[in-house]
């Protein structure tokens, strides 16, 4: 196993153990929060005394849809399976089942990384094009962090669930 | 192992923890922060539920896993929501700062009382 290495640092050991793996889906789902309440935080504040733009600026529907495509993909990231990336190396399990778990994945990362370029297109045409400034402009820049971090916590369970797989493998053996 | 003075020192942090969450909302005249408490109370659940649907031991299934990393990630997010919440509902000036930090702290005691009391009763259940 060993021998099959391509870097001089070999991956720690610690990172194929179960609880580095519970440790991961935890934090996923905390990063997911984090994002999900940036949201509701851009919009509660968008109508509260807080908001002190004077032609008012709301949160429209517009803003909410980076977040809505970025949450979709990680539910489609993350409800396949991964072992079917691979199954097409196996003889007994045919009918393009990689092809069809690719094209699902290709659809998922597609809406996830829409949902990230989106809320840079909300926050660069709505806000900084109108030059609006810094309390107002707190809606587009929300906007986008809480995107990047829907999507660093799909990165994380990713990386979380692919190491289950091999902590299985190792035990399996 | 867990003695008579666990229980005593967690239902003392239990209570200083509702006493502050509870302080938060009435001194302010502001009910809002009392969902912290549902928060915190609620988190543990998908754990227990998602646990007691999967079965763990199973390596070669992996159906079973993933409804217990759905308990999970549940919970991490409910963790988050105690500390989101009244971040979110200061910053929209609809809760005060003192409030806010009042009700943090005891979601904080009273979940970690939660915790501590599962790991240290754990063991009984277990065989």
């Amino acid at each position: 196993m060993s021998s099959h290495r391509l870097f001089r640092f070999p991956k720690p050991a610690w990172l194929n153990s179960a609880n580095t793996r519970t440790a991961g889906v935890y934090a996923a789902g905390a990063l997911f929060s984090l994002g999900f309440f940036l949201l509701i935080d851009v919009a509660s504040w968008s109508r509260s005394p807080m908001n002190p733009s004077d032609p008012a600026v709301h949160v429209t529907f517009v803003d909410w849809i980076p977040g809505i495509c970025s949450a979709l993909g990680m539910l489609v990231i993350n409800s396949i399976d991964k072992s079917r990336l691979s199954a097409d190396s196996f003889s007994y399990s045919g009918n393009g089942v990689a092809w069809k778990a690719r094209l699902v994945l290709f659809l998922g990362f597609a809406l996830l990384a829409g949902g990230l370029a989106g809320s840079v297109v909300v926050l660069v045409l709505k806000y900084i094009v109108a030059e609006y400034v810094w309390p107002t402009i707190w809606m587009g820049v929300g906007n986008v962090i809480a995107n990047g971090l829907v999507m660093l916590s799909s990165a994380v369970l990713w990386v979380a669930q692919n190491m289950e797989d091999e902590y299985t493998y190792n035990l399996a053996l | 192992m867990a003695g008579i003075k666990t229980i005593i020192g967690l239902s003392f942090v239990l209570a200083i923890g509702f006493l502050l969450v509870i302080l938060s909302a009435a001194l302010f005249k502001n009910y809002l922060t009392l969902l912290v408490v549902a928060t915190y109370v609620i988190a543990p659940l998908p754990n227990w539920i998602c646990g007691r649907a999967a079965n763990p031991d199973d390596f070669m299934e992996s159906s079973g896993s993933g409804v217990v990393d759905f308990g999970r990630f549940l919970t991490g997010f409910f963790v988050v929501m105690g500390i989101a919440l009244p971040a979110l509902l200061y910053h929209s000036a609809t809760i005060q700062a003192g409030a806010a930090v009042m009700s943090v702290v005891g979601g904080l005691l009273i979940y970690g009382t939660i915790i501590s009391f599962t790991l240290f009763f754990q063991e009984d259940q277990d065989f």
